[in-house]
């Protein structure tokens, strides 16, 4: 399984750097690739398909603009364009920051928070780790890292949902951080 | 809180903006340095190394199939080589044995098929308004062969043998109406394999009275609009079997 998925990933990073010398091919059989992982990456910060759909265009137009600024020492081209995906979203949703706080996320209440099976069986060496290391973190801390990364929502909306004063929040999350890196890293 | 050191502070900003919890300005301020400053685009990275493999838990999905489509508008490609999809006529075995070209060819426009329908896999249904052309060089040998998809608008030229030709000319396709002006369907690559878009003013004029017709122009294309170099291929124009 680490096999293909490494063969698969020195693929993408062949095909992005091709597509940073604006090799339209490269660029379609990218997309082929990887539209599925970032669309759902998109559906799942957005909620709304129409605006998934509008920061996956954007999303696209800007691989291929600033393909040649991928650097495949610094990180794997699926790990850079998720990001880029994930910056996106993340914009899109500090545009109508005063959406609805509707959903609490209830720190205290929320489903424990295993990895999906799918992930448990396909995922490759570095989400393991990194699985590894929120599981040594305490579990508000684990919790509201994960509620952070996949709702893109600020401190302050974080806190507001969790029904948590912000500092506690900050704390929960910077700490968690620090934890992580420290476990990631050595 | 509690307290930490500088180093602390600092990465935990670039984690911050990677995690996503940072407000608008604060995280534009880091986008900036990102750009700026290669300490921060390495901290930033690394913790993109760190974190984005979250997103492996997440199930993939299908983007709906005008997603491709606008993506290639707003980047402006010109329509002559957007990968829209065109299985069944590319795939046809059946019509490029009727064209009769050889395997090497066949290779080829199988690898321009998988380019092109990969994106949008959804099969269109093949309208029976498929017209072929083979386009033979002066030496007598075909060079090229054309297939136009008139219900797509579209012209594929396939290299067959194509001449050697200089590099300082370009390879222009010229549709001749029977009694007509030559209108030019554009320049084209003579050793690949070329999409090329019909326009109105083209599709009115397709059919059998009318002929294809290669001439050698400066680079780029006649200037004119009309040929101006030598004439150095052509081709009749008729129906394709049922694909």
């Amino acid at each position: 399984m680490s096999v293909t998925r490494t063969v698969d990933q020195e693929e993408l990073d062949r095909l992005l750097q091709r597509v940073g010398d604006h090799d339209r091919e490269a660029f379609a059989e990218l997309y082929r690739r990887s539209s599925p992982r970032l669309y759902g990456v998109c559906l799942r910060m957005l909620t709304d398909p129409r605006e998934a759909e509008e920061v996956l265009q954007e999303a696209y137009v800007s691989i291929w603009q600033r393909g040649a600024t991928f650097e495949p020492g610094r990180a794997g081209a699926m790990t850079w364009m998720v990001s880029l995906v994930r910056n996106k979203a993340i914009d899109r949703l500090r545009q109508h920051a005063n959406v609805q706080l509707d959903h609490d996320f209830a720190i205290d209440s929320i489903a424990d928070d295993e990895p999906t099976p799918v992930a448990t069986v396909e995922s490759h060496q570095s989400y393991r780790r990194l699985e590894e290391c929120l599981q040594e973190l305490d579990v508000h801390q684990r919790r509201s890292i994960r509620e952070a990364f996949f709702s893109g929502n600020t401190y302050h909306e974080l806190a507001h949902r969790a029904q948590v004063p912000l500092g506690t929040m900050k704390s929960w999350i910077r700490r968690g951080l620090l934890q992580l890196r420290t476990c990631l890293e050595t | 809180m509690n307290t930490h050191n500088d180093d602390d502070r600092n990465n935990l900003r670039y984690a911050e903006y990677v995690l996503g919890v940072l407000d608008a300005d604060t995280r534009a301020a880091v986008a900036r340095e990102v750009i700026e400053n290669v300490e921060a685009a390495t901290a930033v990275a690394r913790w993109q190394r760190h974190l984005i493999p979250l997103t492996d838990t997440l199930p993939d999905a299908a983007p709906p199939a005008h997603v491709w489509s606008r993506i290639t508008q707003s980047l402006k490609w010109s329509e002559a080589r957007q990968p829209a999809p065109r299985r069944s006529l590319l795939e046809s075995l059946r019509l490029w044995r009727w064209i009769g070209v050889g395997a090497s060819v066949l290779a080829a426009a199988c690898v321009v098929v998988l380019i092109r329908t990969m994106a949008v896999p959804t099969p269109q249904i093949v309208a029976n308004t498929v017209m072929v052309s083979s386009i033979r060089q002066t030496n007598g040998v075909v060079g090229w062969t054309a297939t136009m998809d008139l219900s797509r608008k579209e012209m594929i030229v396939v290299a067959a043998s194509p001449t050697a030709y200089t590099k300082d000319r370009s390879t222009q396709l010229w549709l001749i109406p029977h009694g007509g002006k030559p209108i030019s369907v554009g320049v084209f690559k003579p050793n690949d394999t070329n999409v090329m878009s019909l326009s109105p003013s083209l599709l009115s004029q397709l059919g059998p009275t009318a002929i294809l017709a290669v001439s050698l122009e400066p680079p780029g294309g006649s200037p004119t609009g009309q040929p101006t170099g030598p004439v150095v291929a052509q081709g009749q124009i008729g129906a394709a079997p049922d694909v």
